[in-house]
C-alpha cells in the first residue's frame, strides 16, 4: 500500500478544462472518496491516476514514484468499474486470475490467491460460472476478487455501487468499508453520492467544474464547508442557504433581507464584518432551525409551503424571503401548510459566506 | 407448454413461409436431381421427377484430375477458393483494425471517412466495371488473380467495416481498461479481451466476404482470359459452351459449387443472424 500524491494535476481536452489543477496527497491505508455532481471531474481524475487518461499537466506520484508517464499495467494499480467490467467470455475463476496470469505469477501461487480472494468475499461457489450467471451483488464481489488478487498498492474505485439496488447497497457499502478497515488499503473511491462518501471515507475531496473545493475529513466538510457549493452539495437535505445585507445598526449588527431581519450573535457578527462587501450568505442545516408557532423574539416569519413526513422525521418546506427551507421536525407536531411560522436560527450552528467570493467566512 | 393462440395471421404467416421455402428450395433440388440423371434422362419430356437409373458418372468425371474435363474443372475450383481466400484474409485483416478504430477512437475526419466507406455502396457495381478495367490494365493487372483480389475488397470492406463497428460498438471500453490496468499492453487488450468477443462478427464478416467472392462473375469475366486462372463462376459457363450442352454435367458442377457456401452457411448461420442484429440495433 503507499501514499498517492496529486500535485497540480491539469487535464485538458482541446479548449476545456476538465480537471483544473487540483492538488492533494492521499495517506498510506487512507479512503478517500472523490464526489461531486456528474461532470465534475471525479471520474477523469480517476482515470488519470489509472493512466486511461493522460495528465496535460502536473504530477501524480504513488508512493513517492512518479506515474505519469507510466502504461496502465505498470502502475501497479487495481480498479473496480461502476458496470464491473468482468470479461463475459471467462469463468470466475479466470476473471479473478486474469490480472495474475498477465503477470507470469507461477499457477500454483495463482490458484493458491484465487481461492484466497474467493474464500475472503465468500464466492468460492461460483468459480466456475460465468458473470452473466451471477447476480448483481456477485458480480460486484467478483470484481472486488479481481482487483484485491494481486495485491496491488491502491484500489481505485469508479462508483462501484451505483448498478446495485438501495437495499444491497448498504449492504455493500458496510461490506466494503469492512474489507478496507482489514487490508488497511488505500482507496479512491468514485461517487456521485455524498451519502456514501460521508458513510464510508476516511478524507472527501469534493469537486465541482473541475476544481478540488475542499478536501478534509467528512465531520469537518460537513461542519465548516469550505464554500457556497459544498454546503449546498454535501448532507441531505442540502444546507438551507439564504442571501442577506449586513447592516450595522449603532453597535449591533443585523442581517436583513426582504421582509426580514436578524439580529447576528458576537460570533457572528464577526464573521460578517470579514466579507469582502455587506452581501452575505447565511446557511443553516435543517436540524439547526427551530420552528415557532407563534411570534417569538430574533425569529424571522414564514409560511409554511409543504409538509413531508418521512416516519423518523418530518420534513417542513418553509418559504422565507423567497426561499424555500427544510427544517426537520419531530413526527410528532401537527403542522399545516399555508401555516404562519416563526424560524428560530441556532446562532452557533449558523453558517456565513461571502456572496461574492461565495467561500466560508470563518467565525470570529 | 407455452399456449398462444393459433390466429388467422398465424396461419397466413405459414402459408406464405412455406411458398417461400418452395420458391427457394425447388432451383436447388432440380439442380440435385438432374446432376443425377443420364444426359438422355435430362432432355427427356415431360421430365422424370426422380433419377429412373441415378448415376454419380458426372461427378466422377468432374472430380477426377484423370480426363481432360476433370482437370479443367478442378483447376477453375482451386482458381475460385484461392481468390475467395486471399479475398476473406486480407478483407478480415484489414476491416478488424478499420473497424475498430472507428469504433473506439476520435481522429479527425472521422466521420467522414466513414461515411465515405459507404459512398461506394451508392453505385451499382457494374458502373465501375470499365473504369477498373482500364486502371487494372494500367497497372498490368489484368488476367491476375491480384485484380479480382482488389476489386473484391474495395466492394465488400465497406460492409464489414459497417459490420463489425456495429460489434465493437456494443463491447464495452471498460473491458479493455480493465484489461489494460489487469496488466495488458494495448495490443494485448485488443487481441485477448476484444478480439474473442468479436469472434461471431469476424466470423460473419468473413462468410460474407467469401460468398461474394466466390460468386461473383461480370469482374472475373472480363478481368480474366486465360483459360487457366478462370474462376469457377465464368469457367462453368465457358466450360460448357464448349463442350456442347451436358445438363447433367453443369448441374453436377454448379451443386459442387454451391456446396462449400450453403455448408459455411448452415454451420455459421447464428452468428451471421446475430452480426447483423447485433449493428442493427446499435445503429
Amino acid at each position: 500500500m503507499a501514499q498517492v500524491e496529486f500535485q497540480e494535476v491539469v487535464k485538458r481536452y482541446g479548449s476545456f478544462e476538465a480537471v483544473k489543477s487540483v492538488s492533494f496527497t492521499v495517506e498510506d491505508g487512507e479512503f478517500v472518496a472523490l464526489v461531486g455532481p456528474s461532470g465534475c471531474g471525479k471520474t477523469t481524475t480517476l482515470n488519470l491516476i489509472a493512466g486511461l487518461l493522460d495528465l496535460t499537466g502536473g504530477a501524480i506520484r504513488v508512493g513517492g514514484r512518479q506515474i505519469n508517464d507510466l502504461d496502465p499495467k505498470d502502475r501497479d494499480i487495481a480498479m473496480v468499474f461502476q458496470n464491473y467490467a468482468l470479461y463475459p467470455n471467462k469463468t470466475v475463476r479466470q476473471n479473478l486470475g486474469f490480472p495474475l496470469r498477465m503477470r507470469k505469477v507461477p499457477k500454483r501461487e495463482l490458484e493458491e490467491k484465487v481461492n484466497d480472494a474467493a474464500r475472503l468475499l465468500d464466492i468460492t461457489h461460483l468459480l466456475d460460472r460465468r458473470p452473466r450467471e451471477l447476480s448483481g451483488g456477485q458480480q460486484q464481489r467478483v470484481a472486488l476478487g479481481r482487483a484485491l488478487v494481486r495485491d496491488p498498492q491502491v484500489f481505485l474505485m469508479d462508483e462501484p455501487l451505483s448498478n446495485l439496488d438501495a437495499k444491497l447497497r448498504v449492504q455493500m457499502r458496510a461490506e466494503l468499508k469492512r474489507f478496507h478497515q482489514d487490508l488497511n488499503a488505500t482507496v479512491i473511491y468514485v461517487t456521485h453520492d455524498q451519502l456514501e462518501a460521508m458513510t464510508m471515507a476516511d478524507k472527501m475531496a469534493v469537486m465541482s467544474g473541475g476544481v478540488l473545493q475542499q478536501y478534509d475529513t467528512p465531520e469537518r466538510v460537513f461542519e465548516e464547508p469550505a464554500n457556497v457549493f459544498v454546503a449546498g452539495f454535501v448532507g441531505s437535505p442540502a444546507m438551507n442557504l439564504l442571501p442577506a445585507r449586513v447592516v450595522e445598526n449603532g453597535g449591533a449588527v443585523q442581517a436583513a433581507g426582504e421582509g426580514w431581519e436578524l439580529a447576528l450573535s458576537p460570533r457572528n457578527a464577526a464573521s460578517a464584518r470579514r466579507a469582502s462587501g455587506d452581501a452575505v450568505i447565511l446557511g443553516a442545516r435543517h436540524s439547526s432551525l427551530i420552528l415557532h408557532e407563534e411570534a417569538a423574539p430574533g425569529c424571522i416569519a414564514a409560511k409554511i409551503y409543504t409538509v413531508e413526513p418521512t416516519g423518523d422525521l418530518t420534513y417542513a418546506h418553509v418559504e422565507v424571503g423567497g426561499k424555500t427551507f427544510v427544517i426537520s421536525l419531530d413526527p410528532q407536531r401537527r403542522i399545516r401548510a399555508d401555516q404562519p411560522v416563526w424560524i428560530e436560527f441556532d446562532q452557533d450552528r449558523l453558517h456565513l459566506f461571502d456572496a461574492v467570493t461565495e467561500q466560508r467566512l470563518p467565525p470570529g | 407448454m407455452d399456449k398462444r393462440r393459433i390466429t388467422r395471421w398465424h396461419v397466413f404467416g405459414w402459408i406464405f413461409l412455406v411458398f417461400l421455402l418452395i420458391y427457394a428450395v425447388t432451383p436447388l433440388l432440380w439442380m440435385l436431381i438432374t446432376s443425377f440423371k443420364s444426359q438422355f434422362a435430362a432432355l427427356q419430356y415431360p421430365p422424370d421427377l426422380y433419377p429412373k437409373n441415378p448415376t454419380t458418372e458426372q461427378y466422377v468425371r468432374l472430380l477426377s484430375p484423370q480426363n481432360d474435363v476433370g482437370r479443367q474443372f478442378l483447376r477453375y475450383l482451386l482458381n475460385s477458393i484461392m481468390v475467395s481466400t486471399v479475398t476473406t484474409i486480407l478483407g478480415v485483416a484489414v476491416a478488424v483494425p478499420a473497424a475498430y478504430a472507428f469504433s473506439r477512437f476520435r481522429f479527425p475526419g472521422r466521420k467522414a471517412l466513414f461515411f465515405s466507406v459507404l459512398f461506394r455502396n451508392m453505385f451499382p457495381a457494374v458502373v465501375f466495371l470499365m473504369p477498373l478495367f482500364i486502371m487494372m490494365r494500367w497497372m498490368g493487372l489484368v488476367n491476375t488473380y491480384s485484380s479480382l483480389v482488389i476489386t473484391y475488397l474495395t466492394f465488400g470492406l465497406p460492409l464489414s467495416i459497417w459490420l463489425l463497428k456495429g460489434f465493437y460498438d456494443n463491447i464495452p471500453v471498460q473491458l479493455e481498461q480493465a484489461a489494460r490496468i489487469d496488466g495488458c499492453t494495448r495490443f494485448q487488450a485488443f487481441y485477448l479481451i476484444v478480439m474473442p468477443l468479436s469472434a461471431p462478427g469476424i466470423i460473419a464478416t468473413a462468410i460474407y466476404s467469401f460468398i461474394t467472392a466466390w460468386n461473383e462473375y461480370v469482374y472475373a469475366l472480363t478481368f480474366l482470359n486465360d483459360d487457366q486462372k478462370l474462376t469457377l463462376p465464368v469457367g462453368l459457363q465457358r466450360f460448357f459452351t464448349e463442350y456442347a450442352t451436358n445438363w447433367p454435367g453443369l448441374m453436377a458442377a454448379s451443386f459442387i459449387m454451391s456446396v462449400p457456401v450453403v455448408a459455411m452457411f448452415l454451420i455459421l448461420q447464428k452468428y451471421f443472424v446475430r452480426a447483423l442484429t447485433e449493428g442493427a440495433v446499435k445503429a
